[in-house]
């Protein structure tokens, strides 16, 4: 059952960053509420105080800016979805808001709300680590960037601070002559949590050698990882068939993985290399 | 009656509408004056000794109403034996503490009850209740459960029940065998999961009976409640309402006895309704199976002996797990002719969850094993797996394993065409991505075991503007038992279908018409309609004959008229006759009872005998592609063809193939329910998963009508019979695809990698 809380109703972004300053540790952001309710109910946390932060005008919203895909902080992966900004400039993350969870929950979820619950298998980490993504995190002292790849501690344990909220997630626009991919192994083709996640993103530029390569893995260690060993196994080299099995193979020696009940560790591992492979072969391919 | 006017229609089930917009009211949405909140405290072990209970700090919470422990109940014990009217005595064993007082055999057996003021004040007390528990080593797999020294779960040994058939003569079954065909199959725990968790409202009226409305399967539950807590029969009211689901989880006794308790404790309305992790935790499971098959077979694939041992697990107590492993007994060989015949079946308790009936009843687990065999004797032989089934097929007048004669059409060869015609090209394999087809048959009894003496009664009425009122107390948990039963009573009497109310089941209102069970309803309270039915047609056409001077024969009734058949303007508006009637006296409702067959058991020694009225037959067939890197299966076209006899309404008949067919292929693929060590590793729906509408292609249905089965018009059932198929058609199709077998559920991709290596 729901426990009780305060449940703070702010309407500016200065008056949010007020309240849980004045509430920290113990005041909690809500977003779509769709970790924070289900973990309420099972009992994960409870916080004596939720400040919901749907609606806050100034976190609405996905805009060009300065050479970046500014993300919202109170973006919906709906919204994501329908945006055409994103299908032009990151189908990556398209394809992962795809994946996730159903319409009536994507309805409610938020990109900044599936970052800061840092699930090791939350889907839209992959697509916006491969994208070099930042996040932006603001208290009412101020506001700082993160790089995505510095935000992740742990199983559920971010660099942000309890009275900072992600105002914002701040995509550099990729070059047109970059390519990426989304894949997800699951149990179920909705509503399910990813068995192995990730994503890859290749630059060719116009020399046919890799200028940048990212892979990025979930749900196979502590947190969203990028898989630096592969990416540099294929940065300066063309793409064959032997450059893409070395990555594919580096990108699975990154993993540490466990079993659960939605698969083992080898199965994971396993998986890993073969999506990884398929993912970067299909960059040029058309299907 | 050859041309209907409204049976085999695809109708608009009345109830459609309501539920599709969220007016239906459920149990939980029942609400009364001053009600109370109930809550269950259950066991966090799955085997211990209980020290203490002290309920004293829970009592003391403001708001807090009840508290009851095994104490306050006189120790009350439940028959959790085979529901409704029976001829059967009971089975050994077959109580189950109301509350646990000395010891807990599972991990969520009930251990005290709490009514309070509120929902969260309920939730409070739980926490506030003292219990003392000592751990003690428990059994977790059947196999263990049997060796001498296990633990053992209730006295005075593991064993719940064994059943055994003996046909013909097994050693020479084998000797005159080319070949022996011998393999272990296995199929896991598996959650109901219908949408609607348990729940239901008490009370205790003026009259001092205890009312219970609630989401059940099983009207005749108020004698068990009144047994159990000690009271009359005619005490205890049992209010149906429309279930959002059953499939078997509420065969059994869920929440029922805990409100009557605590509304005769408290004298005030309670509601109890669990949580989705609760409904998990608290009710039955499908058996998880172990089944050893030996078959011996001539070089042209005719069967000449079948050998099947079975394993079910039964878990902390038995429940229906004895008629369970004998359904399983009975159907083991599948549909197919074999002289000689040897089954040893077994239900052991170990401290897992309980199980008990989920659709199929012990039909789909044996039917994973026969129908895999069916397909590893075609692989050995080199031969097509149609034609080592079509020579093996049971025909009409043949006998099954129990000696039982098949009087109905037994479309097997037929179904089996169709289904695979119906798949249409085959899918081309795609690199890695490799596409296979396989099918299964299967029989699957509808109607209860004979010597259970299954009967149901329904009243029809009419009213003096024409309509008409069925009064049958037969719950409908969504498969449209209540729509169909105004389907035949429309075109008995001609009355239009929107003129025809059913009312919802209720002990109080409703004769009894016996369970939502079996897949009998159709065939038990259909045909109890009918007769009622058609005594009320025979009163108005015999008055109608007097006023028309017309013989009875020569008249019909339609649309709301009465008329010359060979000449219809001769008419008369069926009002107006039900009026004259009225005027005379003569009766315009009528109940009737319909008995099923009666038998004796079946032999202990032999398992012969007559078990069931009649069976459906059919096949379901698949295609499959098989991702032979990730291991990850994709349905890619089904079809399911089953001779259902007559299909009343359609539309519902396709809806319960469907609805069969998608459970099936979550059986098949994805659904596990995970205990290790007596505990559910998979406590809710984010762990357990069941089939989205995305996951599977729509099943294609195809009807086949043989007018045979013993049901309204010929009809069979096909509630149960819908799922029976399914997973063996897929485990079928995968090992197509991949040319190695894979003997165990479900299918996950990790086994069909571990398969390929
Ligand atoms: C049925 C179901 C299926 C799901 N399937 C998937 C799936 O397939 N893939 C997947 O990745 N996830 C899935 N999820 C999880 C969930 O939907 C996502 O993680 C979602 O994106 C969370 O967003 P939210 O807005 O609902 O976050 P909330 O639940 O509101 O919050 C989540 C966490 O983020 C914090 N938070 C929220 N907004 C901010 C902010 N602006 N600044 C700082 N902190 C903030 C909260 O304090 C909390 O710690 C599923 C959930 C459900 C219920």
């Amino acid at each position: 059952m729901l426990p009780e809380f305060e449940l703070l109703m702010p309407r500016t972004l200065p008056e949010a960053l007020e309240m849980l300053a004045g509430r920290a540790p113990d005041g909690m952001p809500i977003a779509g509420g769709t970790n924070v309710i289900p973990d309420l109910r099972g009992g994960r946390y409870r916080p004596a105080c939720l400040v919901n932060v749907a609606g806050l005008p100034e976190l609405s919203g996905i805009r060009q800016e300065d050479g970046m895909l500014v993300i919202g902080g109170g973006v919906t992966v709906a919204e994501v979805l329908e945006d055409p900004l994103v299908a032009r400039y990151a189908p990556v993350l398209r394809e992962a808001a795809r994946s996730l969870a159903s319409p009536l929950v994507r309805n409610r979820a938020t990109v900044a709300g599936n970052l800061a619950n840092a699930s090791p298998a939350a889907d839209m980490a992959p697509p916006l680590l491969v994208l070099d993504a930042e996040v932006e995190l603001a208290s009412r002292e101020g506001t700082r960037r993160v790089p995505l790849k510095d935000f992740f501690l742990g199983v559920r344990r971010t660099v942000r601070q309890p009275h900072e909220l992600i105002t914002a997630i701040r995509v550099p626009l990729p070059p047109a002559t970059a390519r990426a991919r989304f894949f997800k192994v699951a149990l179920r083709k909705a509503d399910a949590i990813a068995v192995v996640n990730g994503a890859v993103r290749v630059d060719l530029g116009d020399s046919g050698f890799c200028q940048t390569a990212r892979i990025a893995l979930g749900a196979v260690a502590p947190t969203p990882i990028r898989a630096y060993e592969a990416e540099r196994a294929l940065e300066g080299h063309p793409l064959t068939p032997e450059t893409i099995a070395q990555a594919a193979r580096l990108a699975a020696e990154a993993t540490r993985t466990i079993d659960d009940i939605r698969g083992s560790a080898a199965y994971r591992r396993h998986v890993t290399e073969v999506l990884v492979r398929r993912a970067l072969e299909g960059l040029w391919s058309r299907e | 009656m050859a041309n209907f006017k409204v049976v085999g229609k695809p109708i608009r089930r009345f109830d459609a509408l309501s539920k599709a917009v969220g007016a239906t009211v459920f149990a939980d949405d029942f609400k009364m004056p001053g009600m109370l909140h109930g809550k269950v405290l259950r066991s966090p072990y799955p085997s211990a000794r209980i020290v203490r209970i002290d309920p004293s700090r829970a009592r003391a919470l403001p708001g807090v109403v009840c508290v009851l422990t095994a104490a306050d109940i006189g120790y009350a014990k439940m028959v959790a034996d085979i529901p409704g009217q029976t001829g059967q005595r009971e089975r050994r064993g077959s109580e189950t503490p109301v509350l646990a007082w000395d010891r807990v055999r599972y991990k969520g057996e009930a251990v005290a009850l709490v009514a309070a003021e509120t929902e969260e004040i309920a939730e409070r007390a739980l926490d506030l209740i003292d219990v003392e528990y000592e751990p003690l080593p428990g059994v977790f797999d059947p196999l263990e459960a049997m060796k001498p020294g296990a633990p053992v779960v209730f006295e005075p040994d593991n064993i719940v029940a064994r059943w055994r058939i003996r046909k013909g003569d097994i050693e020479a079954g084998f000797a005159a065998a080319d070949l022996i065909i011998e393999n272990t199959y296995r199929v896991p725990f598996v959650e109901h999961a219908y949408m609607e968790p348990e729940s239901g409202v008490a009370w205790v009226d003026e009259r001092g009976v205890i009312n219970i409305r609630v989401s059940t399967q099983v009207m005749e539950h108020f004698r068990t409640v009144a047994r159990t807590i000690g009271v009359p029969q005619n005490r205890v009211r049992i209010q149906g309402a429309f279930a959002g689901g059953g499939f078997g989880g509420k065969e059994d006794i869920t929440v029922e006895v805990f409100l009557a308790l605590l509304a005769l404790h408290t004298r005030r309305p309670v509601r109890l309704a669990y949580t989705r992790e609760e409904s998990i935790l608290a009710h039955s499971k499908r058996h998880p199976y172990i089944m050893r098959y030996r078959t011996g077979v001539k070089r042209n694939g005719r069967i000449t002996a079948l050998q099947a041992e079975l394993i079910a697990d039964s878990g902390a107590y038995p429940y229906l797990s004895p008629y369970v492993s004998l359904y399983s007994t009975v159907m083991a060989t599948g549909p197919y002719r074999i002289d000689n015949v040897w089954v040893d079946t077994v239900a052991v308790a170990t401290n897992n969850p309980f199980t008990s009936a989920f659709r199929g009843f012990g039909g789909p687990q044996p039917c994973f094993a026969y129908e895999r065999q069916m397909d590893e004797i075609a692989r050995a032989l080199g031969l097509d797996p149609l034609e080592v089934r079509r020579i093996n097929y049971l025909r009409t007048g043949d006998t099954t394993a129990t000696g039982q004669v098949v009087h109905s059409a037994v479309l097997l060869e037929e179904s089996a065409r169709r289904a695979l015609e119906a798949l249409g090209e085959r899918t081309p394999d795609r690199g890695p991505i490799r596409v296979g087809r396989g099918f299964a048959s299967y029989f699957q009894s509808y109607g209860r075991l004979m010597w259970l003496h299954d009967t149901s009664q329904a009243w029809v009425g009419l009213e003096l503007d024409g309509t008409v009122v069925i009064r049958c107390g037969a719950p409908d948990p969504g498969g449209g038992q209540l729509s169909s039963l105004c389907q035949i009573a429309s075109e008995v009497l001609g009355v239009p279908l929107e003129n025809v109310v059913a009312y919802t089941p209720d002990t109080a209102l409703t004769p009894l018409a016996g369970t939502t069970t079996a897949t009998r309803q159709l065939y038990m309270s259909g045909n109890a309609v009918l007769q009622a039915a058609t005594a009320i047609r025979k009163t108005l056409l015999e008055r109608a004959s007097r006023y028309f001077e017309e013989d009875p024969d020569d008249l019909d009734l339609a649309d709301g008229r009465v008329f010359v058949k060979n000449d219809p303007d001769r008419s008369m508006p069926l009002a107006d006759l039900v009026r004259i009637c009225a005027a005379e006296g003569l009766p315009l409702s009528h109940l009737a009872m319909f008995k099923a067959p009666f038998r004796d058991p079946i032999d202990p020694e032999t398992g012969q005998g007559d078990v069931f009225p009649d069976f459906t037959f059919g096949t379901f067939a698949v295609e499959v592609a098989v991702d032979t890197e990730t291991g990850q299966v994709e349905v890619l076209k089904s079809v399911a063809c089953h001779d259902v006899g007559r299909a009343i309404n359609p539309a519902a008949v396709i809806g319960q193939i469907q609805g069969g067919s998608h459970q099936g292929l979550g059986y098949a693929l994805m659904e596990n329910l995970i205990v290790e060590n007596g505990e559910i590793k998979t406590p809710s729906l984010s762990e357990y998963l069941i089939p989205t509408s995305v996951d599977y292609p729509t099943t294609q249905v195809i009807l086949l009508e043989s007018g045979t089965g013993v049901g309204p018009f010929g009809a069979k059932g096909i509630g149960e019979p819908a799922l029976t198929p399914v997973a063996p058609a897929v485990a079928n199709a995968v090992v197509d695809a991949i040319g190695v077998p894979i003997n165990e559920l479900p299918i996950t991709p990790e086994r069909v990698l571990r398969a390929l290596r």
